[in-house]
């Protein structure tokens, strides 16, 4: 037995959704770029692309947010944070590899604050992710040991039929059972099994436990290594910024003398900026060291603290790097013989 | 006399032999069939790595200022491939003291079709910026024609408003992530703009306005520098047609100052540079 979801049924599904107050979001493209937008008809969907060119964390960290607005009076200052508006939210259509991703990210946004932006968006939202039965040339989720269907982070998984009409649904977590239940008869019911397209084959490219032993070696850290692989890195943020898992964050305050807007910006470790000091020094003078950063913190120190790689093999950077640089290349060579 | 491909690979292979040039800069196979990236050779050796064919689009003069390299050129002189986009951005690193333009070989090439594998390639003549000139003003004296002046056209029949509305809603998709500027050879400011906080000059945040601040500052800052060699719009990870606002103001500037950017070495910036005898008197 097996519960489908018709593609012809979608939008009546947002019909239900908007109808109960919740909003829907999904993989939406122009003739430039990619992202996961607000839908509000089934036909501003694009399922045929391998990923949007943006990654699922903008809906849930944006690259700008205010978190409060002040004011300052001679006596006193008036503070007031600002207060998400509370929308359930529907995410249909997320890659596997970018559902992933958000539970990478709870880890460390919950870590020593909670931040309560990231989670008030966690707990609205609910991800219907749809299994990927293509692949490009970037894709890497074997390599890090995940896959095109996996379920982690899902609330439900959707795998495409065999005669592309619809999906075959299954429910992953309570949330995503409240979901289907909530829709009901926009799924229909089959007594038999029904066929569904294989997840794409996506090569592995290198071992990740070698790269993992690779940078715990102690002899890694100030290698030139670095120096080589990153020589034509130009210290542009595009690699961080499409990462579905980069979650560096600025604090910068806008405004006058007496009234601003405290808001929360993305920021990159690829910046010489990132980690200047007011002094001038800056420890991580170069892009070497910069490029070094990003990998030890992925596969490194966040394995470390989290227990998780804070990678989901989405492939992004080597994507849209500029250069052509990426992470791919550095793993490759650091699971074989590089880095010595 | 038309070089040939081999002459440039003979040439290069020579300066690296007598130890004249510390690198050269090129291109090699990028990570996928259709990609090609920048390459540093230092040794004979490795020089069979190098490729040139209509794929190598990248304006490669952008290394030339990058610091972390050019403390490893050792006082030695650097042979570079680039089309004529990139020899104009050389002319305008030497005339705005960023390079000596005696310490850079210039290996020039161009693509007949750029951005397609079977383009065919041809050879420039010269190794010294200087000797660029007539490729530069050949480039000059055919204008701009190309499928942008078109799109710009169009543009300039929009309202303001309908014409604001179009670059807000461009820029709206930028991140901030700064691909533009990293990979410009013209960015070459150790401290951009939008880097300095006291006072903050432009808002850090990638907002609407924010966004419109960033790239009318850059667009402004490019004015009569910029070369058109479409680094900083192939970079964009949010696809903004960056070379149309770039265009419109090379345009702008050739008409009113007759000054096509990068056309010598020792030509003097437009937008920073004055005549006693300007008509105009806000200036002085």
């Amino acid at each position: 037995m097996a519960q489908i979801l018709e593609k012809n049924k979608l939008d009546e599904m947002i019909a239900r959704l908007n109808g109960d107050g919740c909003e829907v979001f999904g993989p939406r493209k122009n003739d430039t770029s990619s992202w996961y937008g607000k839908i509000s008809r089934a036909e501003e969907f694009c399922f045929d692309q391998i990923l949007p060119d943006r990654p699922l964390k903008e809906l849930f960290f944006p690259r700008t947010e205010p978190m409060m607005k002040y004011e300052i009076k001679k006596q006193q200052v008036d503070a007031e944070n600002y207060v998400l508006p509370k929308k359930q939210r529907v995410i249909f259509g997320a890659r596997p590899c970018d559902a992933v991703s958000l539970t990478i990210d709870d880890a460390l946004f919950a870590w020593d604050a909670c931040d309560e932006f990231w989670f008030e968006r966690r707990e609205n939202s609910v991800i219907v992710s749809i299994a990927c039965n293509k692949k490009d040339d970037f894709c890497m989720c074997t390599s890090l040991k995940s896959s095109p269907d996996v379920s982690t982070g899902s609330d439900v998984l959707l795998h495409e039929l065999v005669d592309s009409a619809g999906w075959r649904v299954s429910a992953i977590t309570p949330a995503g059972q409240d979901f289907i239940d909530k829709l009901g008869d926009v799924f229909s019911t089959t007594s038999t099994d029904v066929s569904v397209k294989p997840p794409a084959e996506v090569p592995v490219k290198f071992d990740l436990d070698a790269v993992i032993r690779k940078l715990n070696s102690p002899e890694i850290f100030e290698s030139d290594f670095w120096k080589t692989i990153s020589v034509r890195c130009v210290g542009c943020g595009v690699c961080t910024f499409v990462c579905p898992t980069c979650h560096c964050f600025d604090i910068q305050d806008e405004g006058d003398v007496y009234h601003g807007v405290r808001r929360k910006n993305w920021d990159s470790c690829s910046f010489a900026m990132f980690t200047r000091h007011a002094s001038g020094h800056n420890p991580r003078p170069d892009q070497a060291s910069r490029w070094r950063q990003r990998i030890m913190h992925k596969f490194n120190y966040y394995l470390e603290r989290f227990g998780q790689i804070s990678c989901t093999g989405c492939g992004r950077c080597s994507r849209v790097c500029p250069v052509d640089m990426g992470v791919t290349q550095t793993l490759v060579t650091l699971s074989t013989n590089g880095g010595k | 006399m038309g070089n040939t491909l081999e002459e440039h690979i003979k040439r290069t292979r020579q300066l690296l032999e007598c130890g004249e040039v510390a690198m050269v800069i090129g291109y090699e196979r990028g990570s996928v069939e259709n990609r090609r990236r920048a390459t540093f050779v230092k040794e004979v050796s490795e020089l069979e790595r190098m490729v040139l064919d209509g794929l190598c689009c990248e304006n490669l003069a952008n290394y030339l200022v990058r610091e972390e390299l050019l403390r490893s050129f050792d006082g030695k002189k650097v042979a570079i491939f680039l089309t004529t986009a990139g020899v104009r951005s050389v002319n305008i690193l030497a005339a705005e003291g960023q390079i000596n333009p005696d310490c850079v070989i210039i290996l020039g090439f161009e693509a007949e079709k750029p951005g397609e594998l079977d383009s065919a390639i041809k050879m420039l003549d010269g190794e010294h910026v200087d000797h660029y000139a007539d490729s530069i003003q050949q480039l000059k004296s055919r204008g701009f024609v190309n499928d942008r002046a078109q799109v710009i056209v169009k543009l300039e029949m929009m309202s303001a408003e309908e014409r604001f509305a179009f670059w807000r809603e461009q820029f709206s998709r930028c991140v901030k992530c700064y691909a533009c500027r990293q990979v410009c050879p013209m960015c070459y400011c150790r401290r951009c703009i939008v880097d300095c906080n006291q006072p903050q000059w432009i808002n850090a945040s990638a907002h609407d306005l924010g966004n419109l601040e960033w790239n009318l500052v850059r667009a402004f800052h490019l004015a009569g520098r910029c070369v058109g060699c479409g680094n900083c719009e192939r970079a964009c990870p949010a696809g903004i047609p960056l070379m149309l606002l770039n265009q419109r103001m090379a345009q702008e500037v050739l008409k009113e100052f007759n000054h096509f950017a990068g056309e010598s070495s020792t030509q003097l910036p437009v937008l920073a540079d004055f005549k006693k005898d300007d008509p105009e008197t806000f200036i002085l």
